[in-house]
């Protein structure tokens, strides 16, 4: 079953590292697996704990957020502010044990076309083992 | 000025005495009388029983004579504190000295709402008062007179049994005068000791057996009203702090296995879901709480609707589909946006109106998650939001691949 299963991850892309770093994986012909849907944003701040929920919540089995590198943000801060919601996000899911692992945080800048195919790749091998998102079997939430 | 520490603990080791005239609440009064009558303060907000019914609200009060009606230590919770302050100080600072006498909790989330610049402090005199706990309001409005009779044993033994609420029973804040404070951060952030405080009074009566109080004050609007009080006697806090302290260990041990039973009952998706079973969705939770901050909840917006078909869709996807939807996405959306300065008061429980044990589950992951955030809400106003403020070099073990000793280094 579980060799058949084709996740669903949906990936908040910033729109100066990580995006620009995705088109470079594409453009050099990286093979990148084909599991992600890429969502452009201007900043990995941008990013609200809303976003990534709805995302766990009505579809995706897993959740990836990429920005700028540390100190590369082009809001100057915003990456750090996004890494501490982020902490937040995850310890939550943690604490409430809701597999935690779904959620993957990278920093992925403009030249790492390699990177990125290493990141996507990584994170759609182990969202494919951990098999479908439990939650959307469930008809409560 | 390298000996800090010391200085903190000569400051705040002694306090002002006063014997307890005849009855504990009167005595409290009339402290505020006083402050009232010598222009020291120009209001006081304090809760009052509706003079009908067995309620309990805020009032604010100029004059003193109508302070008798006053009750400083409550049964039960009705409106959280700080949401009271709020009200008050949402379209700016006011400009008459008020005093304002709440339990350290609701304290502590005015504190959290001044550090959103949602409640303004300059002219709020914030006195907090030694908690004995609070009933649970559906058990107090069913019953309030034998509810009032077990109350008064609470407060006279100030011991923090079964009849309070579960969050009361775990709580370590209940006295300013024990209550751990964040000595780590107080020494890293600014030298400025003024607001590394939560009220700026504070009037204990744990350890005072009935017969005396003791008040201590951390800021200089707080010595101002101790002055002004010209109470004469002063005390060691020592033996004060460890009446508290005794209180606290078993609070302590209580929360200990508070969070292991929780974590244990609505751990995981299918157990979570059973916990918010009965959840209709109301939002009452989230208009009580004093630290949900947002003045349109972004749950309440429109946001969140879809046509028909993406529900038929949902519902053949998951073979069912629960109405009210979003329960979930409120729950941890919510708990995702302010848990971290949930100061654990329990108004949501008692605003719900199914009985989720929604205090209990929020105050078990807000102890969690400020653990990891070093960060303990309402207790120091000079400490930042935590979502707010950043380190540089910090939260690594979330990034993957982790690379805290690579790039970083260099970049930062
Ligand atoms: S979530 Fe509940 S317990 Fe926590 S601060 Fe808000 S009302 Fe109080
Ligand atoms: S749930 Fe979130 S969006 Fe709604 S009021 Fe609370 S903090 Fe604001
Ligand atoms: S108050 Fe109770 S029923 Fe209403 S939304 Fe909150 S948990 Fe659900
Ligand atoms: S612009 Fe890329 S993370 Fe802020």
């Amino acid at each position: 079953m579980s060799s058949d299963f084709k996740p669903n991850i949906v990936g908040f892309l910033c729109n100066w590292c990580s995006y620009a770093g995705a088109d470079l994986a594409g453009s050099s012909k990286m093979e990148v697996k084909p599991y992600l849907s890429v969502i452009r944003v201007m900043c990995s701040s941008r990013i609200n704990s809303n976003l990534v929920l709805t995302a766990l919540l009505w579809g995706a089995d897993g959740v990836l957020i990429a920005g700028c590198h540390p100190g590369d943000c082009h809001y100057e801060q915003g990456n750090y502010y996004a890494r501490r919601r982020f902490a937040l996000l995850k310890k939550i899911m943690e604490t409430l044990k809701l597999e935690p692992d779904r959620l993957q945080l990278s920093w992925v800048s403009a030249s790492e076309g390699k990177r990125y195919a290493e990141v996507v790749n990584k994170f759609s091998d182990e969202i494919t083992k951990m098999g479908p998102n439990p939650i959307h079997k469930n008809p409560k939430i | 000025m390298n000996s800090t520490g010391k200085e903190k603990k000569e400051k705040t080791a002694t306090g002002k005495i006063l014997s307890v005239e005849g009855d504990l609440r009167k005595t409290i009064k009339g402290l505020l009388k006083k402050l009232l009558k010598n222009n020291t303060l120009d209001a006081v907000l304090v809760p009052m029983k509706a003079p009908e019914t067995e309620s309990y609200a805020w009032v604010l009060l100029e004059d003193e004579t109508l302070l008798d009606a006053a009750d400083p230590l409550p049964p039960v919770m009705t409106v959280q504190g700080g949401r009271a302050l709020d009200s008050i100080t949402k379209q700016g600072d006011v400009y008459l000295k008020i005093g304002a006498l709440m339990r350290p909790c609701e304290i502590r989330a005015a504190v959290e709402l001044y550090k959103l610049n949602q409640v303004k402090l300059e002219h709020i005199h914030l006195i907090s008062i030694d908690c004995p706990g609070a009933l649970p309001l559906k058990e107090y409005m069913d019953n309030p007179i034998k509810s009032k009779e077990n109350f008064e044993k609470i407060v006279q033994k100030g011991d923090k049994n079964e009849a309070l609420r579960p969050v009361c029973q775990i709580c370590q804040h209940f006295s300013l005068l024990s209550s751990p404070s964040t000595e780590e951060t107080k020494a890293s952030s600014s030298p400025d000791t003024e607001n590394h405080s939560a009220a700026d009074l504070h009037i204990g009566f744990f350890g005072g057996n009935g017969k005396k109080l003791c008040l201590t004050a951390s800021t200089s609007k707080g010595k101002d009203l101790l002055e002004k009080l010209e109470l004469s006697q002063d005390d060691s806090l020592e033996y004060w702090k460890a009446a508290g302290e005794k209180i606290r260990q078993s609070a302590l041990k209580n929360r200990e296995s508070f969070n292991k039973e929780w974590q244990e009952k609505i751990g995981g998706i299918e157990n979570f879901t059973t916990a918010l079973d009965a959840c209709i969705n109301c939002h009452n939770c989230m208009r009580v709480c004093p630290v949900c901050y947002c003045q349109q909840c972004y749950f309440d917006s429109k946001i969140l609707e879809n046509s028909p078909e993406t529900y038929l869709q949902r519902a053949q996807e998951r073979g069912s589909l629960r109405f009210p939807l979003d329960t979930l996405l409120f729950h941890l959306g919510r708990m995702s946006h302010m848990v971290l300065s949930c100061v654990s008061c329990g108004a949501c429980e008692d605003a719900c109106p199914m009985s989720v044990p929604v205090s209990q589950i929020f105050s078990m992951v807000g102890d969690q998650t400020q653990k990891s955030f070093q960060y303990v809400p309402g207790t120091d106003r000079n400490v930042p939001l935590p979502l707010q403020s950043f380190l540089k070099d910090e939260f690594c073990e979330v990034e993957i691949p982790c690379e805290c000793d690579q790039s970083l280094l260099g970049k930062a």
